[in-house]
């Protein structure tokens, strides 16, 4: 019944775009999640980390946090997410809202 | 980070927590205690394979308005509805001990202090009281956030900002009661026992969960300021609650006594007279007591633009 | 006898001297209205010849005025009797120095706080926030205030009657005591969590589940008494060691409680929370001084 975590590493193809400070995003209501994103010396990499209540959507994860990453072109990030049963286009926008505010 | 200016023009019935926390205090001033980036989530909810939150639902820190420094500590009702466990509890109470510290310490480096200069808590209400599956540590920082405003009077003011989703219930019920002022919009409710469970012990009969406007009317930001339960009720911006703490942070810590509607034995005697009242008519309806208050016309007061309401609303005194 | 559950006046007789306690007077203040929230005692007794004031709930009595009041529940009229109850202590002892101010006992037996419709009108909150201050106030002021739970302490009427003490004591379970929010039946229905997966749970985490003992490792009662006869020992134990642990300066209530969770294992993470938060605001601390 423990809460689930799952962990994995990506590359953007094109990686280039570094954070210059972390930020934090959005709230764990139902459906939703909040996401943390800092700057960490991964060597171009970055590295994922998401908690949460439901199990077996491991790949679902790693496709949609994988796009956004390479869409980013994201480079020396940790991402780190805590989920309550978001859809994966709710995870998409709040990763992208994110981002969003760091360029803010 | 919000922008802040923007943040002003917002409802605070649609303000997440931290948004609340940030514009109620000045632009750029806002240093956050125990984060997100801390990443205190409870570790209660880890074990019941519960989703969990880094700041576990209350965003808590320090800003200032003016010179003053303002303790924030604010509620995130889309969090397990803004249930109070372990941590956030612990947040809770660790601010409010956090601001009576910094006040003695002023206090003594410099006996003339400024009223203005001292410490102030504001707290944003949004919860339902105690977090079930943490419900006996709960429970317990209950206690501990009472406990610590009877030490908070008399050095640091504590004033209740009402006017979110989840209004205000259960043991923060009374934990909202015991602070010095309470600032509601018509948006927020405050009580102790929530709408459905008055409707499960009374029958749908006697009172009907899903009546809002019957809801509103026995809870709501009018009726308590009626009743003068709140002291102020502004508008659901987050500007005005901002301008109304804004005001307070004038006034020395004295002053805030005469907000209170519990906390001496003379307030008591006054509450009593309430009751007293409440068991000589009986009310089948909040209105009704609006109208032994000297409003002749309760609906369309309850109806009429929260401006006129102000204007025009009669409150009770017994 | 095998439970005091309904029984609060009973224990209230067991806990004072024989004979001694004297309803409706504490210090110069009588209750002389007799239908004034009868779901509330209060009155004077002596404890090993020491002046204390008794506050206990009656499962007997009915409010005629508020008929959500009955087997113990605390309305509105209860709440605001036993806060006048403490005030009149404060009243009594005003002129004593700290050391020398009376004892207070709570006798708690109490399912909760009455809910309703004319409550929720009038602030049910106000009444049982106005007691729990008035507690807080008169153990602030020196006061020893020791709580008995001899039968149910539920949720918020444990808050408003019993957590504000500076020490609690807990008929043990055997009696059928209760101490809890929910029972755990209703939490599993409420969080959608198998009942039998949170009894698990219980053993290894007391943080949600019923009963004294959980309360007890988290520090939410100073101690469990085996017996119903070690009542009054108890309640005369806690009322001494309070004398010298307030002389001392020592933490007692809500405080005291929080550090005795740490130390008990039960509540750890609270501590870790507060230093951290600490040692934050100290490294920004001159930025909120004057001139800064």
């Amino acid at each position: 019944m423990a809460l689930n975590t799952l962990e994995f590493d990506c590359k953007a193809e094109a990686a280039s775009v570094r954070l210059a400070a972390p930020v934090h995003y959005g709230v764990v209501g139902s459906g939703d999640l909040e996401v943390i994103l800092e700057p960490c010396d991964l060597g171009g990499g970055v590295k994922v980390k998401v908690t949460t209540p439901i199990s077996g959507f491991d790949a679902v994860w790693r496709k949609v946090v994988e796009t956004f990453v390479n869409r980013a072109r994201l480079a020396d990030v940790a991402i780190d997410i805590n989920d309550n049963n978001a859809s994966p286009a709710v995870v998409s926008m709040r990763l992208q809202q994110a981002l969003a505010e760091t360029a803010a | 980070m919000p922008n802040w200016s923007k943040l002003q023009t917002r409802s605070f019935l649609e303000s997440s927590a931290r948004e609340r926390a940030l514009g109620l205090v000045d632009e750029g001033t806002f240093t956050e205690l125990a984060g997100p980036f801390d990443r205190m989530s409870s570790p209660h909810l880890v074990a019941l394979g519960e989703a969990v939150e880094f700041d576990d639902g209350v965003v808590t820190g320090v800003g200032r308005i003016g010179k003053r420094p303002v303790f924030v500590i604010s509620q995130e009702g889309r969090f397990i509805g803004g249930a109070v466990g372990e941590v956030g509890g612990a947040k809770m109470v660790t601010t409010i001990d956090l601001a009576v510290a910094f006040a003695e310490e002023l206090r003594a480096a410099n006996p003339k202090i400024a009223a203005d200069e001292l410490p102030l808590v504001a707290i944003s209400f949004e919860t339902g009281g105690v977090r079930l599956h943490e419900s006996n540590a709960g429970l317990l920082a209950h206690a501990e956030v009472m406990d610590a405003f009877q030490r908070a009077r008399g050095k640091v003011p504590v004033v209740a900002l009402i006017g979110s989703r989840i209004g205000c219930f259960g043991g923060m019920g009374f934990v909202a009661a015991a602070t010095d002022v309470i600032v509601m919009s018509e948006f927020g409710r405050l009580g102790l026992t929530g709408p459905e469970v008055i409707e499960e012990e009374m029958g749908k009969d006697e009172f009907d969960a899903s009546n809002r406007a019957l809801v509103y009317r026995t809870t709501g930001g009018r009726h308590k300021y009626i009743m003068g339960d709140c002291n102020f009720l502004v508008d659901d911006r987050v500007a005005a609650f901002r301008a109304q703490v804004a005001e307070l942070c004038r006034l020395p810590v004295a002053d805030f006594e005469q907000f209170r509607r519990i906390g001496s034995a003379a307030l008591v005697e006054k509450q009593m007279r309430l009751v007293a009242l409440a068991a000589e008519m009986q009310p089948k309806d909040a209105y009704d007591v609006w109208r032994r208050a000297g409003n002749n016309d309760p609906a369309g007061l309850g109806d009429a633009p929260v401006d006129d309401f102000r204007k025009q609303a009669q409150r009770l005194s017994v | 006898m095998d439970t005091l559950i309904g029984q609060g006046l009973v224990a209230l007789e067991m806990i004072v001297d024989p004979g001694s306690f004297q309803r409706d007077r504490v210090g110069a203040k009588e209750f002389t209205d007799e239908s004034y929230g009868p779901g509330a005692v209060v009155g004077t007794a002596t404890l090993d010849g020491q002046t204390v004031t008794v506050i206990a709930s009656d499962a007997e009595a009915f409010n005629e005025k508020f008929p959500v009041v009955y087997a113990g529940i605390i309305g509105m009229e209860e709440g605001y009797k036993m806060a006048s109850a403490v005030y009149a202590t404060l009243a009594a002892d005003v002129d004593k120095p700290a050391a020398q101010k009376r004892p207070l006992v709570l006798i708690v037996d109490t399912p909760g706080n009455g809910p309703g419709k004319v409550e929720e009108i009038f602030g049910m909150n106000k009444a049982t926030g106005a007691y729990q201050l008035a507690l807080a106030e008169a153990r602030m002021a020196g006061h020893p205030i020791v709580a008995a739970v001899v039968g149910r302490a539920i949720s918020g009427a444990f808050l408003c009657h019993g957590l504000q003490a500076d020490r609690i004591v807990a008929l043990d379970a055997k009696f059928g005591t209760m101490i809890h929010v929910m029972p755990l039946t209703s939490v599993s229905r409420i969080i959608k969590k198998n009942i039998e997966v949170l009894e698990e749970l219980s053993k290894s985490n007391p943080v949600f589940a019923a009963g004294p003992q959980f309360f007890y490792q988290l520090g939410g009662v100073e101690a469990l008494v085996p017996e119903i006869e070690g009542l009054r020992g108890a309640v005369i134990e806690q009322v001494a060691a309070l004398r010298a642990a307030k002389a001392k300066g020592e933490a007692t209530g809500p405080v005291g409680r929080a550090a005795l969770g740490a130390a008990r294992g039960g509540r750890v993470t609270r501590p870790q929370v507060a230093a951290r938060m600490t040692a934050e605001f100290a490294a920004v601390a001159d930025k909120y001084r004057p001139h800064a």
